[in-house]
């Protein structure tokens, strides 16, 4: 039996970039970078206190009696479904919602109001714990929240793979719509990860970049000889993904055909990659979409500017695209919008998508001076325009081992009869 | 400040509410104010009144007035365990 398609009908994005996909691909294309020094003075103790901040008060998108339900990830997670939602026109709730669905990744998922009640209890030492902690915090409050204000009533799920969360959650959504099991999906990922508790955490890692002296918006380097590690962002993205027919159906503009979806696990290390992992993750998606190595235009690297990382996705994409991975555009955006953790798939499955309605490669910044071992291109320091793109890769590795690879295509790409 | 004055001010910057939905007779679940919201309200009055509320919270609080009245008494049983007069309280709000 021919599988259903996939149709990407709607985007959404509430980062540090852009408030909206249309701001976002401007700030891309421009190369600028949302990295900076984290102002407060309770950041003051870090090493390193940088970070992707998203601007402005979040809470004037929510009623008061609302806002204290929800932690700043479920206000981010629903700021940005709500553009997706608005984008695919979708009416909801619709009759037959237990058809759709809701999708989420999350790593770290209410950090703030569990940091906030650790807080209360150790440093005050005191019992008045918010009674909202437990509903605000739980790892699937921001999915339920959308399910909640759409009244989608299909299966409401949340992924939590650390890095890769939200990639999942958009791959997984994807597999109900080809299986049938589902005809809508909203599918994205959320995270706010900016509290000292986690960052502290983080740096205790020594896996943050170290700021850079002269401008702290360039301290994030994918790929650079002088790369010093992650930069952490907050925000969240989401996509409205809708079985083919049902969108053309109703009018709909497909911004893209979700076609490839590859999850394989790396058992070598908790957190150290190994390029043969990596390799069998995009070597699945490109399988999943039936398409040669070949038909690929662009990836949207993992690339964290982790020493580790750089070096094993540069690898593992050799291994797949052999020759022709020096003439595949690569680019690592978390140069400029820092690393989503959960959010971080989907994320960048939005941005490939509207780099190829938009004919646009974004840069990799700050890659003055790669490391030899980073020897593709990679785009450096630049966007490229009037670039046709037919087919994107979306690449999310994890700590935990959990590969997750995306595949979107033009939607004019191809016709399955 | 009387109590059912700043129960007002709490709702209505809290809870979305105008002040005059908010009379004594007024029924909490007709207001939107269900058990969860009811825990965030006394955390809030034990925030104004500087209290701390031990005691379970009745389950027969129905209406603004049973609110009232239930947190009057916690003043009272607070203003006799320190010696505090009234206005003391409300001054510490």
């Amino acid at each position: 039996m021919m599988r259903r398609r996939v149709a990407v009908t709607g985007l959404g994005v509430m980062v540090s970039s852009g408030q909206c996909v249309a701001a976002l691909m401007e700030n891309l294309a421009a190369g600028r970078s949302a990295v900076r020094r984290l102002a407060q003075g309770s950041f003051a103790p870090l090493r390193s206190p940088i970070g992707a901040p998203v601007d402005g008060d979040l809470s004037v998108h929510f009623e008061n009696s609302r806002v204290r339900m929800l932690d700043r990830v479920s206000q981010l997670a629903l700021v940005a479904a709500a553009e997706a939602v608005a984008d695919a026109k979708l009416e909801l709730p619709t009759a037959g919602s237990e058809r759709c669905g809701v999708s989420v990744g999350t790593g770290m998922g209410g950090a703030a109001t569990t940091d906030e009640g650790y807080h209360t209890i150790y440093a005050q030492r005191s019992d008045r714990v918010k009674p909202f902690t437990v509903l605000a915090s739980m790892t699937n409050a921001a999915a339920s929240w959308i399910g909640i204000d759409y009244g989608i009533r299909g299966p409401n799920l949340t992924y939590s793979t650390a890095c890769s969360s939200s990639a999942v959650a958009v791959g997984e959504a994807a597999r109900r719509i080809w299986s049938g099991e589902a005809d809508v999906m909203i599918a994205g990922g959320t995270e706010a990860p900016l509290t000292y508790g986690v960052l502290r955490a983080w740096e205790a890692m020594r896996t943050i970049a170290s700021q850079d002296p002269v401008d702290p918006a360039a301290s994030c380097r994918p790929f650079a000889k002088t790369r010093s590690g992650l930069v952490l962002g907050e925000g969240a993205a989401f996509v409205v993904l809708e079985e083919w027919n049902r969108a053309i159906a109703r009018g709909a503009a497909i911004h893209a055909e979700l076609t490839g979806y590859g999850l394989v696990s790396d058992t070598t290390h908790i957190t150290r990659p190994s390029v043969q992992a990596q390799a069998a993750a995009m070597r699945a998606a490109l399988d999943c979409a039936r398409l040669d190595p070949g038909a690929i235009d662009y990836i949207n690297a993992h690339g964290t500017a982790t020493l580790q990382n750089d070096v094993v996705e540069t690898a593992a994409i050799k291994e797949v695209f052999g020759k022709r991975a020096y003439q595949l555009p690569v680019s690592s955006t978390k140069s400029m919008h820092g690393h989503l953790l959960g959010a971080a798939g989907a994320l960048e499955f939005v941005i490939s998508v509207a780099c190829m309605q938009r004919r646009l490669i974004p840069p990799t910044m700050h890659l003055d001076a790669p490391d030899p071992e980073c020897d593709l291109d990679y785009v450096a320091d630049r966007s490229r325009s009037g670039c046709a793109l037919g087919a994107v890769m979306s690449n999310s590795f994890a700590f935990g081992g959990t590969n997750a690879v995306l595949i979107a295509e033009r939607a004019d790409q191809r016709h399955r009869d | 400040m009387n109590t059912l004055e700043t129960l007002k001010d709490i709702l209505s910057e809290e809870f979305d509410l105008q002040r005059d939905q908010i009379t004594p007779d007024a029924e909490l679940a007709a207001l939107g104010v269900d058990s969860l919201d009811l825990l965030e309200l006394m955390f809030k009055i034990e925030d104004r009144y500087k209290l701390s509320i031990r005691d379970d919270i009745p389950t027969t609080l129905t209406t603004v007035n049973d609110v009232v009245v239930f947190v009057d008494g916690l003043l009272a049983h607070t203003r006799e365990a320190t010696g505090a007069d009234d206005t003391d309280l409300h001054a510490s709000q």
